[in-house]
Formats: structure tokens, sequence, C-alpha cells
């Protein structure tokens, strides 16, 4: 045994130096300089749709599920470009991805031909790596790119100045409110449409259902109104005209109104004590969507897919989308496809890109059934009959193609800063103390001051 | 032989002592089995507010749905790769600087020991950044050779030679052999490896799970086509609605590999224990 | 009464017939290199160099998101450690954590590998099982131990109840979560520590045990004179390593949070200084402070160690 793993050893050592000693050599030679983009210059109109005639492999970055291959999507392409070979590279994890990303950015080497950009990150990608990633603006089909999306999603991929957009959309997250509309009957709340649309349409009018649930003598035992006041509060916090920075980008959460009123409401609920105070994405809040421990959360598209994963068939019928986003409009997640210039096949991951992002793939991304809800940032797909017209059985036949059309049409949103995910991370932290531990208010915010001064130094 | 077996009868075990064992087992394998109750039912099953406690018969189809959303074997090729080429390198070479360390005078002996040991206590998290560049530079990122490498020698493996050498070995052994005209070679092929193959069977188990268990940094340098086992549990929770039974059956798959290489293989390196020293 | 005092091992007894004469050791120092080499030159690429990084980063101000862009600071994150409240917070929590799993560990392991010295029925059986928690994805075991300790749903809030003895909180309250957290510690690393024990155990010489037993020793004395003595080097390595262990303690305490967050609980109840070092580095993006964690816990682990060397050392004195 051990002279086998002298041997393999050995070869190691071996490939190591002849690969770096092909490497310098080929150092040498070549041009690795990312100023010359030869995005634009590499996609002449005789490469064709697909950016090469040559057989290419393409390597595409992703986390979580984008859903691209259980959608049929790679099939697809191979058939309108049988020369593109297209392999994943799946973190699934996006804080682990973006580890993974941070680290090839910084050594320059082992990116991928396409990376998924996510909304947690995009922030700190706009702030620090925006030179590492080709500039839509500047890409052959930049104008065509830039109708096709709704303009607050293409706004978040853009620097501040302007200049340079990182990503095209892949999916976006308008939000409503998701609720059992059978625990809402049982504990005598309205649930007509007309009525709900009045109620859900400010927070306050949110407070005072839940105030109406909890008082209920006719609900279920143990169960709360909401999950957890982090849905609130996730919800309303880019609601304002500034969410974590301020003008200059520079992170100052104490003096920001979208978060000073989205704090003021949350702690209202925590202190009204409609909350089931469950830590999301847990093992007891999965539990919660079958056993009906909260009756109802933030919900964008892609949450009616867990929520279906979740509650599974049992819960078919049982539940309801809010017509209406208290505060108006809200965003939930999202993503977008960006294409690093180290990457050796700019102009095949640029046409792959934005093949992904027309309007037909959108569609089917939206229409597919094995994976839930990927609303398309792309507002022509949007407009489309099968997504704005889409209704949903599971969702007690709600028009929610409707719902989160108007949602997304009115979506406005407040710079995203590179320190955001951190910042609300540990603001979510401090608001399950006062909604589970009692903690004062004003305590937890000090303490959420004094954590986020960790992350921003 | 014979008289070491005699003496061995001394330590017969008592009913309390199987007891104590039994119980030790039952404790220790409890999860295990937990493991396989939560992977052979269906996620709505699971979910009931009484868990069940035995196991029921989706077990194949869960480790079938497992096998589509991640690539389950080639990781395991790639982990029993990478764990047995680290394992080999590690009882190898660990057993050759322990020797030295332990019985061999040189100058820097003991600041080089120290320096082994001094490793062991700083966190290696850190170190995955200039790790990766390093790699990066040498064109071996994102190959298997990548994982394989940094941990070919562990200071944890030389550390434990060296403690269980200076023991095992008794120094005048080594001094008659060295009066009776023995090369250094010699002294550690005939009487410092055969003394001390208890300690490196044990470490030889215990590196191979170590590599096994590794996570954050295959996940670094690994791309998912060509992942480790850990790495590839990662896809189990994919999809929107992670599955446990899924992620249950797809762990289950990836574990019980490794339990059947200890099941044949212990009699073996179980039995490398148990003889011990070899007497004279 | 039975007094050993030489390190009894393979072969002594022929080489006691032997006049002893001056050691002919100067003719390892040349080879000694040899055997050395193979190892340093891996160590020290891979190791080493790692090792001297993380002391250099931690000296700067550096993010991974503007790696290239690092700031000489000196000595300022290692004074904004001291200072800081989460940086003490995570400190107690593992000496806490540490001192309830680790020292029980010890003791139960060496037990077990007495036990499992016996003539056993079964003994490759029990031997391969002390291993399965190790062997157990980590994930997969926390999620069981999740579910056991959660308080609405779990065993052993439900077995509480039964009793008519008040629920617990495992995952809010400190001291629960930390004991909780300790069992799954000593759950998965005692059969480890158990085998290294085992295989220390091997070396002692059975001669021993049955000259003890004839001088009239009972099992108890046996393993005070012979056993332990002849386990030193061993109990020495295992108090090492399993300090070390315990201060860089980091995969139970992370996937005990219910969303995998390096916070440690909510109130910080179970963070340790390795997950403190995880959050700084991995999620706060401050490569600098997180290595002036790794390098103060340096400081630490080697003043625990050399704290645990001498208490053991008085104990075996004593004993």
């Amino acid at each position: 045994m051990r002279l086998r793993g002298t041997r393999r050893r050995t070869a190691a050592s071996m490939l190591a130096l002849v690969t770096a000693g092909a490497l310098s050599l080929a150092g040498c030679g070549s041009s690795s300089d990312n100023t010359s983009d030869s995005a634009g210059g590499g996609a002449s109109a005789s490469a064709g749709p697909c950016g090469t005639t040559k057989p290419t492999t393409l390597t595409v970055g992703l986390y979580g599920t984008f859903g691209f291959k259980e959608n049929g999507l790679w099939d697809a392409y191979k058939k309108v470009c049988p020369n593109i070979t297209i392999k994943e590279d799946d973190v699934e994890q996006s804080a682990d991805y973006w580890t993974k990303l941070k680290t090839r950015l910084a050594s320059g080497s082992g990116l991928d031909d396409v990376q998924g950009i996510e909304i947690g990150f995009v922030g700190d990608v706009l702030a620090n790596h925006a030179d590492q990633f080709v500039n839509w603006q500047t890409v052959p089909n930049a104008a065509a790119d830039k109708a096709e999306f709704y303009p607050w999603k293409w706004n978040m991929a853009t620097t501040a100045d302007g200049k340079d957009t990182v990503g095209l959309g892949t999916d976006t997250g308008p939000q409503s409110i998701c609720y059992r509309a059978d625990l809402f009957k049982q504990a005598g709340l309205p649930t007509d449409t007309a009525t709900l649309t009045k109620d859900f349409s400010t927070w306050d009018g949110l407070l005072n259902l839940g105030k109406q649930y909890e008082a209920s003598k006719t609900k279920p035992e143990g169960s709360s109104f909401i999950d957890s006041v982090n849905s609130i509060f996730n919800a309303a916090v880019y609601q304002g005209t500034e969410a974590y920075d301020d003008d200059s980008g520079q992170p100052d959460v104490a003096n920001s109104d979208g978060v000073k009123n989205a704090w003021k409401i949350a702690t209202e609920a925590a202190q009204d004590k409609i909350s089931a105070g469950l830590a999301q994405w847990g093992p007891d809040w999965n539990k919660a969507f079958s056993s009906g421990t909260f009756a109802a959360l933030a919900c964008p598209t892609w949450m009616m897919g867990y929520i279906q994963g979740q509650a599974g068939d049992a819960g078919s019928g049982k539940w309801a989308v809010s017509p209406v986003m208290p505060g108006g409009a809200s965003n939930w997640g999202g993503s977008w496809l960006g294409v690093p210039k180290a990457s050796k096949n700019q102009p095949a991951a640029i046409a792959l890109v934005e093949w992904l992002s027309n309007k037909g793939n959108q569609v089917t991304m939206w229409t597919s059934p094995s994976q839930g809800g990927h609303w398309p940032s792309n507002s022509q797909a949007a407009a489309d009959p099968s997504v704005s017209g889409a209704t949903s059985t599971y969702f007690s036949g709600d028009p929610i193609g409707q719902i989160y059309s108007k949602i997304a049409n009115q979506m406005k949103i407040p710079p995203i800063g590179q320190y955001d995910t951190q910042i609300q991370s540990d603001i979510n932290t401090q608001l399950t103390n006062v909604e589970t531990k009692g903690t004062s208010p004003s305590s937890a915010w000090s303490a959420a001051l004094n954590a986020i001064k960790q992350v921003t130094g | 032989m014979t008289r070491t077996k005699r003496l061995r009868a001394t330590l017969d075990a008592s009913p309390l002592t199987y007891v104590l064992v039994l119980l030790v087992a039952i404790v220790s394998i409890f999860p295990l089995y937990y493991t396989i109750v939560m992977a052979s039912h269906t996620n709505a099953e699971m979910a009931a507010s009484t868990p069940p406690m035995l196991p029921n018969g989706s077990l194949f189809s869960n480790i079938h749905k497992a096998l589509q959303v991640a690539p389950l074997n080639k990781g395991l090729i790639n982990s029993i790769i990478v764990s047995s080429c680290i394992t080999a390198g590690t009882v190898g070479l660990c057993t050759l600087a322990g020797f030295a360390f332990a019985k061999l005078r040189f100058r820097g002996n003991n600041v080089l020991l120290a320096i082994c040991i001094g490793t062991m206590m700083v966190p290696t998290q850190m170190g995955v950044i200039p790790l990766y560049m390093l790699m990066a530079k040498w064109g071996l990122a994102g190959h298997i050779s990548s994982v394989i490498l940094p941990t070919l020698v562990t200071a944890f493996g030389v550390f434990f030679m060296r403690q269980y050498i200076s023991k095992a070995v008794p120094d005048e052994l080594i001094e008659s052999a060295y009066m009776d005209g023995a090369s250094t070679t010699r002294v550690f092929t005939s009487i410092v490896v055969p003394a001390v193959r208890p300690a490196m069977a044990v470490l030889a188990m215990l590196t191979f799970l170590t590599a096994w268990n590794d996570f954050f940094w295959p996940m670094i340098t690994l791309n998912s086509q060509n992942p480790t086992i850990q790495v590839a549990f990662q896809s189990l929770a994919s999809g929107f609605a992670p599955q446990q039974s899924i992620v249950m059956a797809g762990t289950l798959y990836g574990t019980i590999p490794v339990l059947i290489v200890f099941a044949l293989l212990g009699r073996q390196i179980v039995g490398g224990i148990m003889e011990g020293a070899v007497k004279g | 009464m039975v007094t050993i005092t030489a390190e009894p091992a393979a072969g002594e007894e022929i080489s006691r017939r032997r006049p002893r004469r001056p050691r002919a050791r100067s003719r390892g120092s040349r080879i000694a290199y040899v055997y050395i080499l193979p190892f340093f030159v891996v160590f020290a690429a891979f190791s080493v160099y790692p090792w001297l990084d993380t002391a250099w980063v931690s000296l700067h101000d550096v993010r991974l998101s503007t790696y290239d862009q690092q700031t000489w600071v000196g000595l300022a994150n290692y004074r904004n450690l001291l200072t800081n409240s989460f940086f003490w917070n995570a400190f107690r929590n593992t000496v806490t954590i540490g001192i309830i799993s680790a020292v029980p560990q010890l003791c139960i392991a060496l037990g077990i590998a007495h036990l499992l010295n016996h003539k056993l029925r079964g003994r490759t059986f029990f031997r391969v099982a002390l291993l399965m928690p190790y062997a157990t994805s980590l994930a997969a075991a926390t999620v069981i131990f999740i579910e056991l300790f959660d308080p609405r749903t779990g065993l052993i809030d439900w077995a509480l109840h039964a009793l008519h003895l008040p629920r617990v909180d495992w995952q809010g309250s400190k001291w629960p979560a930390q004991f909780a957290i300790s069992s799954i510690v000593m759950w998965r690393w005692t059969g480890y520590n158990a085998l290294i024990f085992l295989a220390g155990l091997q070396a002692v010489d059975q001669e021993l045990y049955a000259a003890a037993a004839v001088d009239g020793a009972g099992k108890w004395a046996q393993f005070r004179h012979v056993t332990l003595p002849g386990l030193r080097p061993t109990i020495i390595f295992a108090i090492v390593v399993s300090t070390i262990g315990s201060a860089q303690l980091f995969g139970e305490p992370l996937l005990y949070s219910p969303q995998h967050l390096p916070d440690g609980g909510t109130q910080g109840q179970y963070q340790t200084l390795g997950l403190l070092m995880y959050q700084q580095g991995w999620a706060n993006d401050r490569l600098g402070l997180a290595s002036a964690t790794a390098w103060t816990m340096f400081v630490i682990i080697l003043l625990a160690v050399l704290v645990n060397l001498l208490i053991a050392r008085r104990r075996q004195r004593r004993a």
C-alpha cells in the first residue's frame, strides 16, 4: 500500500511540474490583461447565434437550483447549438458558492464560463468585482438585452454610476403574503378578495388581522398568525428610499428610513404576539407548513414551490395568495448570470446567457411543473398569457399571474449594498430575540448595531 | 507466542464487560440506525408527530432519487481514491518521520517537532485561501491531487507515531541491533515497523475517515464535475424543497461503502492491533 | 505492593543481559534527515506556508472581496479582539463546552479501551462500532440530535414531560444548548479516542500484568501501576490532541444551529472560538480579523495544553 501511495505521489508531482511549466510558457505569450474587452470583438456576426461554430464546452457555475437542467433547457440548447456542450458546476448553498466564487475571483483562475450571481452578493460583486465581469452594456446585443428586463431588475445588477451591468436576470422574487385560507376561515378571518385587498394593503392592516387571529377563540390550538416577524421586516425594509446604505453606498443602518420603519412594524408585531417565532429554513419551520403552526408568511413566487414541497398534496387547496402586498411591492430573492472576463469562451457564454434569459425560456421556467415558481425577470415573458394569466389550484385557484405581475410592475427598490446580507441576518437574529425571548426592542437594536459593526468594521 | 496467549487469558471478559461494551456499541450505532429509518420513509411519513422507529420500504426508491439529484457515484469513487492515497501517504511518511523524531538524534529534532505540533494548534481554515492560490499557480486547482497533497502528511500523524514509537520500541533493542551491525534502515524495517503495526493500523483508520469527512477544502478547490463524497452530498438538499428522507438516503449511500470496508478489513486491521509487538 | 518503574516493552528481557555501551547514535544524524525529508517537503509546502501566511494576513486588514488590497494594520486586529465582547463570549463558551465534553470523554474512552482490551467474543464488531460515530456524516448525526433535543417535538423533552419535569429549551438557553452540543461531541469523538488508547494499551507488556497478579495486585491496582504508566505517552498525546480539538470546535455548534448560521444561537450562547473565526472570515468577510482570531487561539491552545500536561503529570506522580 505504501508503494502505491508513493507512485501516485510521484505522478501527482510530475503532473504539477509539467503543468506549471506549460502554464508558465503559455503565460509568456498570451495577453492576459482584462482591459482589452474581447467580448465585443469576438462575437462577430459570422460566429452565428451560438457565439462560435467550433465545438466548445461551457462550464456554468450555479447554486441551489436554477432548474435549467431539470426543465430541459440544456437539452434544448443542444438542439439549437449542437456544437456547444454544457457542464454544470453546482454548489448547493449559495453562501458556500459565494465563498468559492470570491476565492476564484481573488486568484483570477478556476472561474466558470458562466457564473450565477445571487441578490445576496450582487452588491459586493458590483462594488468590488464589476471589472472582472463582462459588461452587458457593451455586448453587441446590449440594447435588445436591456429592453427585455424589468428596469429595476436591470438596475440592481448595475453599478452606481450606471455604466456597468454585470449580469442578465434569471428569476426574480416579487412577493405577496401566502396564507392558510382554511385556518383563516376557522379563526373567523375574512378570505374574500375585496376585504383582503383592503386589509393586506398596509402593514398596519396586516398587524390588525394578526391580532384578530390571535384573539380568535376558534383558531387551532398553538397556531400563530405569522411564521416570524422577519417575514415582515425583510419585506418592509426595502420599501423606503434607503435600505442599509446611504446615498454614497456606505452602510448606514441607524439613519435609514427603510430600516427604521421596518423595525418599528416588526417589533410591534413581536410585542403584539402574532408570531410563531420560528427560525426560517430550520427544521421546525419546515414541519410547520403541514402542521399549521403559522397561518401566513411572506411569499415570493418561489416560496409557493417550497410550500408545495413541504406541505405535500395534503395542503392542496388549503393555501391562498393575498391579492396585494402590504406597503405596495417587495422583492425577495432573484439571480443573474454573469460571464467572467477570464472565460476563454466569452462569445459562446454570452450567447448562452442571452438565450437563457430570452422570453421563451423564461416562460418555460415559469410554466414547468417540476420546479416551483421562477418568476421571470424578463418583463416580456411576464406579459405572456401563460405567465400573467396563471392560476394555481394548490393555492385555492388564485390568479397568481395577475397578482405577481402587478407587484412586479410596481417594484421600486433602493440600491443593494455590499454588506446587506450580513446586516439583514444580524437584524433578523435580534428580532428573533425580541419575539421569542422578550428582549426589549431597544436592547435588541443596540445588539444589532454592535453585531453589524463586526461586519462593516 | 504461546506464552503471550496464555497471559492474555488473564484479561478474560466478565458478563459485566459484555453489557457495558454492548451499551457503548448501541449508543454508537443508534444514529446510524436512525439514519436508515429516516432514509426508508417518505418525507411526509417522517413529518408525523410521533416519528417512526422502525425502517420502512422506501429505502431503495429514496436512494434512486438521491442518485438522480447528486453525483454520488462519482463522489464515492473520488473519495475512495483520495482517502486511500492520503492514508497510504500519511501512514508511510509519518511512520518514517515519527521514527526519526523518536529514536534518531539530529540537529533540529526538537525545533521541528515543536513546529509540527505548533501548526496543529492553529486552525487551518484560514489557510484555505493561500492554499488555493498555491494550487491555482501550480495548475492543480480542481484536480483530485489538490485534495490529496495538502493532507498527505499530517502533524497529527507524526506526533502520534512518535509517541507510539518512543514507547513501543525500547532504546536498548535498537542499541543492540546497532551493535550487531544493523543499518538504520534495517532497524526500521525489522524492529520498528513490526512493533508499531497496531499504531499504523489505528492511524490508517483514523486518517481514512478524517479524509473521508473533509468538506471545506474539497468544496473550495473541486468542481461538482469532480467531487468528493462530502461535496456530492451537498447536492442532495437541492431543489426548493429539500427532502429530508432523500438527504438521509443519499448520505447513507455514501457512508455504506466505508462501513463495508471496515467490516471486511476490520478483521485484518483489528487483527493487526491484536497481534501487538513481536517479542525478541 | 508492586512498583513498576521501567517502561516495559518487547525484548527488554533480552537486552538487559547485554552490557551497556556508549550509544552509537550519532550514526543516525545524517540518515535522520532522509527519513524526515519526504515528510517535511510536503509539510512545508502545504502546512507551514499557509500557517505563516495566516500570521501575515492577521497583521493586515484584508477582505476576500478585495484580496489584493491588503492594508497593514499591525496589531490592530489583535487589539480589536481583546476588547471585543464577541471574542470573550466565544472564549468562555469554548472553555465551558471544552471542559464538559473533553474531560468525561477521555475518561470514558480510557474505560472503553480497557474493556475492549479483554478477550471478547465479537471483538472486531465492537471495535468497528467504536468508529461508527466518526464515520457517520456529521450533518446527518446532528440532524438526529437536533430532533432528539427539539423543545417542541423532541424525545428528550417528551421524556422530561412524562416524568413531570419542566421542559428545557435546548436551543435557546445557554447551558442546555452547550450540554446538547457537548453530548454530540462526546458521542462523536469518544470512540476515536478509545481506539487511540486501545493501540497504546497493546504496547503495554502483558507479562507485567501477570507479574502484578502474582504479586497479589487486584484489577484496580494493576490498572494504576501497570496500565497508566505504560500508557503515558498515549495519554499525553490524547490530552494534547483533544485540547486542540476542543478549542477549535466548530462543526458541531455550526450544524446545531437550525439555520446553520455561525453566530452560535440568537444570543451567541454556544458560539465557540472556531465558530467566531468562521463567522468573521467567511460570513463577514474579514480575513485579517479571522486570522488574528486563529493565531490568538494558538496562544490559548498552547497555554491550555501546557496546563493540562502539568495537571496530568501531577496526577501521575501522585498515582
